[in-house]
C-alpha cells in the first residue's frame, strides 16, 4: 500500500530526510518513531504530496507521489497534531466540504457520515460550530475529515498531541478499528507507549535516517520489553 | 459543483458568520460615509451662515465715522482699540481694522478654516461697499455717471459637464473611496483565507485534498473579490445615499448657504457599467496581490503589516488625483498599474473618459490581474512559502 524508495528531502545543505526506504502493507500499522525534528513530519508531507522529494520516490496505493499527486491524495488521509478545521463552520459542514472533493456526496455522504460518527462517537457534535467544540471533539472532526472517503492509506502524525486522556484513548481505539478494515496506517509519534499499543511494525528515524526497522515484537526484545529503551540503544549503536 | 465553487461558498460562509467583518466592511461605510463627508461641510456652512447673521465685535483704530456706519450696517460692532493686531492674535476679537494714511488694514487669523476669516470677509465686503460709495460720490460731484466704472460686464458661467456638477466637490472622492474600500474590504478576507488559515492550521488539510492549487486560489480570490466589491459598493452607496438624504433634509439650509454639495452620480448607463467593470478589474488585481502577500506571511499580524504599505502606495496617486486637471494627460498614464484605474474612475465620474482611455486601462489591468493571479498560484505552490512558520 505504501512503499518508499530512497526518499530524501534536502533544504540547501541540510538533509531533513535521508534515503528513506520502507514498506507498509494492507491491514498494517507502521510506527514511524523518532524525536522531534527527526524528519517524521517531512516524510509524511512528502507522502501526502505536500512536499516534493529532493531524491527518490514513493508509491501510495499504487500511485507515484511525483507523477500522480492528485491520485495519491484521493487515496490518502492525513492528520497531524497541528491540523485544524474551519471554526466558523459546523462539524457537518466541514465534513461535507472535504468529502465533496472525493466525490462523497448526496446519499453516499449521509451513509459515510453515519459510519464515521459511529466509529468516532461524535454524532452529538455534528451541528455545533467547530469553535464551540472541545479540543477532543475538534480532533475527532479532523480525523473524520481525513477518513470520510475511506482512504486505503491513513497518515497520523503526532495525532494525540494536546488531547486529554479520553480523547487519546478514543483515537488509539480508532487506529486499531481502522486497521481491522484492511487499511494501511503510518503512525508517527515520539511517544513510544502509544506505538507499543497500536503498531505492528516500527521504524526508528533519527536525523532523517532510518536507523532500525522491524516488527514491534523484535523491537521490544531489543529493548528488553521496552520500546523506548530499544530506541535509545539502537541510536547509540548507530552513532 | 466544481471545487472553485465549493471553496468560494466555504469562504463566503466563513465571512458571513463573522459579524465583525460584515460590520466593518459593509455596514460601517454606509453609516459612516455620509457623516464623514457631509457632516463637516454642513457644520462649516452653518457656522458661516451664523457668522453672517450674527453681530461680532471687531477692534477699530482711527476708522472714520462714515466707515463705522458701514460696518454697523454689516452687523459688526466696532470696539475702539490701540492694539488691533495684538487683540486679534490674542483672540480678544475675531478681527480688527486700522485706518492710516488712506489705507484700511484688516487684521484676522487667516490660517485654515477659522471663524476669524469669515469675519474678515464680512469686513472686506463692508469696506469695499464704503469705497464704492466714496467713488460714486466723487463722480456725482463732477457730474459723471457711475456707469463709466463698468464699461463692460463680466459674467462667469460653469461649463463643466452635468456629471461633474452632480459629483461636485466629491468628484475625486468617489474614485478615492472606491479604491480605498476595495483595498480595505478585500484585506480581511484575503488574510483570513491565507495567513489566517496557516496560523489556525486549516490550510494543510485543504492543500492535502485532491484539488489543483489553481482552483483553490481562484475560489479564495473570488470570495475576496466579492467582499471587496461589496465593500466598495457599500461605500459608494453611502456617499450617494448620503448626498441624496442631505440634499433632501437640509434643502433650506443649503439654499441659504448657496452650496452645491454634490455627492451625486449622474452618469450615462454605459458609464455605470464601465465604473463597475473597472472596479472589478482593479479588485481582481488587488485581491491577487493580497493573496500572494497573505500566503507568504506566517501569521495574521504579519500579513497585516505586509499589506499596510499597499495602502500607502495608493494614497499618493489618489491624493494627486484632485490635481488631475493640472496634469497633461499622456496615454502611458493609462498603463501604470492602479494609477490608470484611478484616472479612469475620475474620468468616468466626471463624464470625461474617452474610449481609448477605457480600452488601455481595461486591457492593461486585466493583464496585471492575470499576472498577479499567476503569482498567487505560484506562491501557494512554493513549499518554502506555504510551510513558512
Amino acid at each position: 500500500m505504501v512503499e518508499t524508495q530512497n526518499l530524501s528531502k534536502r533544504y540547501r545543505h541540510f538533509r531533513a530526510v535521508d534515503a528513506l526506504s520502507f514498506r507498509v502493507g494492507a491491514g498494517e500499522v507502521y510506527g514511524l518513531l523518532g524525536p522531534n525534528g527527526a524528519g517524521k513530519t517531512t516524510t509524511l508531507r512528502m507522502l501526502a504530496t505536500l512536499l516534493q522529494p529532493s531524491e527518490g520516490t514513493a508509491n501510495v496505493a499504487g500511485y507515484d507521489i511525483r507523477q500522480q499527486p492528485l491520485e495519491v491524495r484521493r487515496n490518502l488521509g492525513i492528520v497531524n497534531g497541528g491540523m485544524q478545521v474551519y471554526e466558523r463552520l459546523t462539524g457537518r459542514e466541514v465534513l461535507r466540504f472535504f468529502a465533496s472533493f472525493y466525490g462523497v456526496e448526496g446519499r453516499l455522504f449521509d451513509h459515510r457520515l453515519e459510519w464515521v460518527t459511529h466509529l468516532l462517537r461524535m454524532d452529538d457534535v455534528l451541528d455545533k460550530l467547530v469553535r464551540e467544540m472541545s479540543t477532543g471533539m475538534r480532533q475527532k472532526t479532523v480525523i473524520a475529515r481525513a477518513i470520510l472517503h475511506q482512504p486505503p492509506v491513513l497518515l497520523l502524525d503526532e495525532a494525540t498531541a494536546g488531547l486529554d486522556v479520553f480523547a487519546r484513548r478514543a483515537l488509539l481505539d480508532f487506529v486499531l478499528e481502522y486497521k481491522s478494515l484492511g487499511k494501511s496506517l503510518i503512525y508517527s509519534t515520539h511517544v513510544m507507549s502509544e506505538a507499543e499499543e497500536v503498531c505492528d511494525r516500527v521504524g526508528f528515524i533519527n536525523r532523517g535516517k532510518l536507523v532500525y526497522e522491524g516488527t514491534k515484537d523484535d523491537a521490544l526484545r531489543l529493548g528488553n520489553g521496552n520500546l523506548e529503551r530499544a530506541f535509545i540503544r539502537r541510536l547509540e549503536e548507530a552513532a | 459543483m466544481s471545487a472553485v465553487v465549493r471553496i468560494y461558498i466555504k469562504e463566503m460562509l466563513s465571512v458571513l458568520r463573522e459579524r465583525r467583518v460584515i460590520f466593518t466592511t459593509l455596514i460601517l461605510p454606509i453609516l459612516l460615509m455620509p457623516i464623514l463627508m457631509y457632516g463637516p461641510l454642513l457644520f462649516f456652512g452653518n457656522a458661516a451662515r451664523q457668522t453672517q447673521e450674527k453681530v461680532q465685535q471687531v477692534g477699530v483704530q482711527d476708522v472714520p465715522e462714515a466707515a463705522l456706519q458701514r460696518l454697523r450696517q454689516a452687523k459688526v460692532e466696532p470696539i475702539p482699540t490701540q492694539s488691533p493686531e495684538a487683540d486679534v492674535r490674542e483672540q480678544k476679537v475675531q478681527a480688527a481694522v486700522r485706518f492710516q494714511g488712506g489705507t484700511f488694514t484688516i487684521y484676522g487669523r487667516l490660517s485654515g478654516a477659522t471663524q476669524s476669516s469669515l469675519v474678515v470677509s464680512k469686513l472686506e465686503t463692508a469696506l469695499r461697499n464704503y469705497k464704492d460709495e466714496l467713488v460714486a460720490q466723487t463722480l456725482r460731484t463732477k457730474g459723471l455717471s457711475t456707469e463709466i466704472l463698468e464699461p463692460v460686464q463680466i459674467r462667469t458661467q460653469d461649463a463643466s459637464r452635468v456629471q461633474e456638477r452632480a459629483a461636485g466637490i466629491f468628484a475625486f472622492l468617489i474614485p478615492y473611496f472606491l479604491v480605498i474600500f476595495i483595498l480595505n474590504g478585500g484585506q480581511a478576507v484575503a488574510i483570513d483565507s491565507t495567513a489566517g488559515e496557516k496560523e489556525k492550521g486549516t490550510l494543510e488539510a485543504l492543500l492535502a485534498a485532491p484539488v489543483p492549487l489553481s482552483q483553490i486560489v481562484i475560489g479564495k480570490a473570488l470570495a475576496t473579490l466579492t467582499v471587496a466589491l461589496t465593500a466598495a459598493l457599500a461605500g459608494v452607496i453611502g456617499i450617494v445615499l448620503g448626498g441624496t438624504v442631505v440634499r433632501g433634509l437640509f434643502a433650506p439650509l443649503l439654499q441659504r448657504q448657496n452650496a452645491n454639495i454634490g455627492g451625486g452620480l449622474s452618469l450615462e448607463p454605459w458609464a455605470y457599467g464601465a465604473l463597475l467593470a473597472t472596479s472589478i478589474l482593479f479588485a481582481a488585481l488587488m485581491v491577487s496581490v493580497q493573496l500572494s502577500l497573505g500566503v507568504y506571511a506566517r501569521s495574521y499580524k504579519e500579513a497585516q503589516s505586509l499589506m499596510a504599505p499597499l495602502l500607502l502606495v495608493f494614497i499618493i496617486p489618489l491624493l494627486m488625483l484632485q490635481f488631475s486637471d493640472f496634469l497633461t494627460q499622456q496615454s502611458w498614464f493609462y498603463l501604470i498599474p492602479a494609477f490608470n484605474v484611478m484616472l479612469l474612475l475620475d474620468g468616468l465620474v466626471k463624464g470625461s473618459a474617452q474610449p481609448w482611455q477605457v480600452t488601455l486601462t481595461w486591457i492593461s489591468t486585466l493583464a496585471y490581474a492575470a499576472l498577479a493571479l499567476g503569482l498567487a498560484v505560484r506562491s501557494f505552490r512554493r513549499e518554502d512559502v506555504v510551510f513558512r512558520n
